[in-house]
């Protein structure tokens, strides 16, 4: 899976960005535009959604029962979309996926500026 | 499938919305619309794209892929024809045998009776108890009607017991088999008249004479007429009232040949001492309906009580019945057939899986070839996963065309089968395709698609892509494990083709034997046949006086060599067995023995070259007014006077007419063994009275003839009508035939099995063939080399045969090995042989190398005219 770095491809690790879009869908039910857009602002555009990317990872996710999908009227406009709202499962997932990318990302850290870890 | 559409359609809708809302977005920046739809596209990607990574995140619904291998296979097998071919014929062969084997095991095992709550039916019976094992014995009426009336476990007990009638037909007296059954007997099969009423219980007494027609003689004789019931019909020169038809398709007792009708017991219990009160005239098959919840244990608990009060009761007839007989209805009349099914079940399973074996040999030389393009897949990315995948799908292709041909050549068996097939078999004649077997076709050729080819699937994605590119079209490709598999196979499918062919050779000697023993007769030329004399009480001379008449009309026939009658006639299924007395040794009445009963008319001995022993046959003397005599056989004289002559012994035996009221009887001669039950059957004690002095049964016609019997049977029914029109002639045959019906069912089975032993024979041989001709195609080069280095044609020849004879070998001490398990199943059906017999392994084993040798050569030969110049030079 490949997340477009500012231009430049960066290799994220597996399964981040499962957390990304689970992380997403607590703040209530999006649909995909909304997720990928979503993810992309709050970065301020350093993150940037690519679709195929995304709607695998949609597809995948639902499969797993972490998120379900339903055809519904969005509230703005008189449309349908394919909305995706976190699971009980999903819940649950997220917490373990957040407790893994922090200690990866505090190992990382180690490695990268000991010195703050001696100070 | 249709999910799957649905599905797409939903992500494009999906993508789409996306799309849309991206390109109003761009919109709401500033674009014009155009510019905004080309922007919104960059940003969205390649669509088609994303829509497939999205449906591979599905995972399950691999379905498109399925059918790009299904077709890609098809299109494989299709440039291969000669190759598809030869693996569909195989497959065909073994799943055709299989097929045809399992219709018969489904017919007569399988499909259950044709009554409703069919497993609540059961057989009943009495032990008896004076002989070991276990050991039924008919009931009698007064025993049933105790049964009936006592039991606490069953809905309903019925007896049936088979009778002979004459009947008016057409103008015609006609001898005619019917049943004659207990009021219930349709209740309790669960089965109604299409036409009038049931029997009721009034039937069964006295006067009240009923009858139940079937469908089909209904049909015949009657012109399907719906006024027949409530008329009456006379048979045996009383009239019966028709109560009504069954409708079409019943049948019970299901045997050969099927009851026209059913009547009712009502003239059992008629008459001076009627049947239905006399305790020791065993004769009554039974069959009832378990209360439901009720299990067959319970049932024969049940009954036993009953039994074991009778047994105290009344010792003098049921002493030694003292306990009941409980089986399912299915299992006991199929229980005969079992052991024989399952080993010709047994045996075509082998060859199915020899022609696995077979068919796996081909695919993997084949797939050698291939090798070159399995390589090129997993090059590019196609994981070992696929590539079994794809192959696995080419095996089942291969084994659905297969199963299909297989059908069709089932019904092709099944008929040649059933023109071979031994009559005794119960419902055999109804053999057919049926929904279940065709279920089991689609088992088996998956079942097999999937085992044949999946050790050439497991071992072709196992190459490693590099080298396989690299010596790809050349003669090296495939390496050593794949010759192990290969050579595996071969072995494998030779050991199979020994046990067959043992099994087989084991029931031809056992076949021959049969047929080299002496029955105690000769049946050479002898015809037989039965008239229907009636038994009327008051005119007792006059029907032994129409026997002496008619002897003589026969014996003055030119052509004839001699005549008489007697009853049971041996192979055919009659006989009596009778209690009697021995002068001078007191016994118990209920500890009397008894043996079985035959009668003869002066000269029945001679015609049928019976020998005598000592003593002298029945003459003249031995007639209406006579003094009562008594000729006893061998085995008689050997239990029951071991030290004594037995000439001029006396003996009282349980049977008698108004004329001869059990009289003591003189044994007057001894005769020589016969088989009376069938050829590999033990002669028993037997003892026959003059039928003048026994007016039983009608006895059958001995007619010994100078030539060839049967145009003589037509004179014989000439002779009888001019004596008297209205006696019915019936079972003519020649005792040729019934010599060769009693060996029916080994031949059958002796051919069947000797069918599989030649098809596995021939199949072991193509593989061996198959694997030798592949080695020399791989192995050219090396061929070529060792030529060129000065090795001789001669040397080649030996290398190809010495390989082939070595595979041989290990099938061989393989099949051997396996046959000495094996053929223990089949011991029971053996006569005279034993499963270790060493004439038939060694001449077995003889046969299998001699062809194993036959098959090697062709390659062998092959190689040996390799030109080394010309081969070094192409390679």
């Amino acid at each position: 899976m490949t997340i477009e770095q500012a231009g430049r491809r960066a290799n994220l690790l597996q399964g981040t960005l499962d957390m990304l879009i689970l992380r997403t869908l607590l703040y209530g039910p999006m649909h995909g535009h909304q997720i990928g857009k979503n993810i992309q602002r709050t970065t301020n555009d350093f993150l940037q959604m690519q679709h195929g990317s995304l709607y695998p990872a949609l597809h995948r996710l639902e499969r797993r029962g972490w998120v379900s999908s339903k055809w519904e009227m969005a509230p703005d406009r008189n449309r349908e979309f394919k909305y995706y709202r976190l699971t009980d499962k999903g819940r649950k997932q997220l917490v373990v996926e957040e407790s893994q990318w922090k200690r990866m990302a505090e190992a990382v850290a180690r490695i990268m500026w000991p010195a703050a870890e001696e100070g | 499938m249709r999910g799957w559409r649905k599905r797409d359609a939903e992500l494009q809708r999906e993508l789409q919305s996306d799309l849309e809302l991206e390109e109003e977005e761009q919109r709401e920046n500033g674009l014009s619309p155009e510019e905004a739809r080309y922007a919104a596209r960059r940003a969205f990607g390649n669509e088609t794209l994303i829509r497939e990574q999205t449906q591979e995140a599905w995972g399950w619904m691999r379905l498109e892929q399925l059918m790009q291998d299904l077709r890609y296979a098809m299109r494989l097998l299709m440039r291969a024809p000669g190759f598809t071919i030869t693996c569909v014929l195989i497959l065909a062969i073994g799943i055709g045998a299989t097929t045809a084997i399992f219709t018969l095991v489904n017919t007569v095992l399988l499909r259950s009776l044709p009554f409703p709550e069919p497993d609540r039916l059961v057989w009943v019976s009495q032990q008896d108890h004076s002989l070991p094992g276990v050991a039924p014995e008919s009931l009698s009426y007064p025993d049933y009607f105790d049964w009936r009336a006592q039991n606490h476990t069953l809905d309903g007990i019925a007896s049936y017991t088979g009778a002979t009638v004459t009947m008016e037909l057409k103008g015609e007296s006609q001898r005619l088999d019917v049943q004659t059954v207990s009021s219930n007997f349709f209740r309790v099969l669960g089965a109604a008249p299409m036409l009038g009423r049931d029997l009721s219980w009034e039937d069964e007494k006295p006067g009240n004479r009923a009858v139940m027609l079937s469908y089909s003689f209904w049909q015949s004789e009657f012109g399907a007429e719906p006024e027949i019931v409530g008329k009456s019909i006379t048979m045996n020169g009383h009239s019966y009232t028709v109560a009504g038809v069954m409708p079409k398709g019943f049948e019970f007792p299901i045997e050969n040949p099927a009851p026209v009708f059913w009547k009712s017991i009502a003239d059992e219990a008629e008459g001076k001492s009627p049947a239905s009160e006399q305790r020791g005239f065993d004769t009554l098959s039974v069959i009832a309906r378990l209360r439901s919840g009720v299990t067959v244990e319970q049932a024969k608990a049940d009954l036993s009580v009953i039994a074991g009060n009778l047994a105290r009761q009344y010792p003098d007839n049921n002493k030694q019945y003292s306990s009941a007989l409980v089986e399912p209805e299915l299992a006991h009349m199929t229980g005969d057939t079992r052991p024989a099914l399952r080993v010709l079940f047994g045996a075509v399973s082998l060859v199915l899986l020899l022609v696995c074996a077979n068919v796996a040999g081909l695919l993997l030389a084949r797939g050698s070839r291939r090798s070159a393009e399995f390589a090129l897949r997993a090059a590019i990315g196609a994981s070992p996963a696929a590539i079994v995948r794809q192959l696995l799908l080419e095996s089942l292709l291969l084994s659905l065309c297969g199963g299909v041909a297989g059908i069709a050549l089932a019904f092709g068996l099944i008929r040649a089968m059933l023109t071979l097939m031994p009559v005794e078999i119960p419902r055999i004649e109804s053999a057919s395709i049926d929904g279940r077997v065709l279920v089991f076709v689609l088992i088996v050729s998956v079942a097999t698609g999937l085992l044949f080819g999946a050790f050439p699937a497991w071992r072709l994605s196992r190459s490693a892509p590099a080298r396989a590119l690299r010596e790809g079209g050349r003669s090296l490709a495939g390496g050593r494990a794949q010759h192990r598999l290969h050579n595996g196979l071969v072995v494998v499918q030779t050991a199979i083709g020994m046990v067959l062919l043992i099994g087989a050779g084991l029931l031809m000697r056992s076949f021959v034997r049969i047929l080299d023993v002496n029955p105690g007769f000769d049946s050479k030329h002898v015809l037989t046949s039965r008239v229907g004399v009636p038994f009327d009480e008051t005119k007792h001379n006059q029907h032994y006086i129409f026997y002496q008449q008619l002897l003589e009309r026969i014996s003055a026939l030119p052509g004839v060599q001699a005549v008489s009658a007697g009853w049971p006639l041996p192979m055919s299924r009659f006989s009596a067995t009778v209690s009697f007395n021995i002068q001078g040794r007191p016994v118990a009445m209920a500890d009397q023995p008894s043996e079985s009963l035959g009668l003869a008319m002066p000269g029945y001995f001679e015609t049928m070259k019976i020998p005598l022993i000592a003593g002298r046959d029945f003459g003249e003397q031995d007639g209406l007014t006579g003094q009562p005599t008594i000729i006893v056989n061998q085995a008689f004289a050997r239990r029951y006077f071991p030290h004594d002559n037995p000439i001029g012994q006396h003996i009282q035996v349980g049977v008698g007419d108004d004329l001869f009221d059990h009289p003591v009887r003189e044994v007057v001669g001894v005769i020589g063994d016969i088989k009376r039950k069938g050829l590999t059957a033990d002669a028993d004690p037997e003892y026959y009275l003059p039928y003048a002095q026994a007016l039983i049964t009608n006895p059958y016609l001995v007619v010994k003839t100078n030539g060839g019997p049967a145009p003589m049977q037509a004179a014989i029914g000439a002779a009888v009508h001019e004596l008297d029109r209205s006696v019915p002639v019936y079972q003519a045959a020649t005792m040729e035939e019934y010599l060769y019906k009693s060996a029916a069912q080994p031949r059958f089975q002796t051919f069947l099995l000797s069918c599989f032993a030649v098809i596995a024979l021939a199949l072991a041989a193509i593989g061996l063939y198959g694997l030798l001709s592949y080695m020399v195609v791989q192995r050219t080069l090396e061929i070529g080399l060792r030529m060129a280095l000065g090795a001789q044609r001669g040397d080649a020849l030996r290398m190809i045969v010495l390989r082939g004879l070595t595979l041989a070998l290990a099938g061989l001490v393989l099949g051997m090995a396996a046959s000495a398990v094996l053929t223990r199943l089949i011991s029971g059906m053996l006569f005279g042989v034993r499963p270790t017999d060493p004439v038939t392994l060694a001449a077995t084993a003889a046969l299998l190398l001699a062809v194993s040798v036959a098959a090697s050569c062709v390659p062998a030969f092959r190689a040996s005219r390799l030109d080394p110049m010309k081969t070094l030079r192409e390679q």
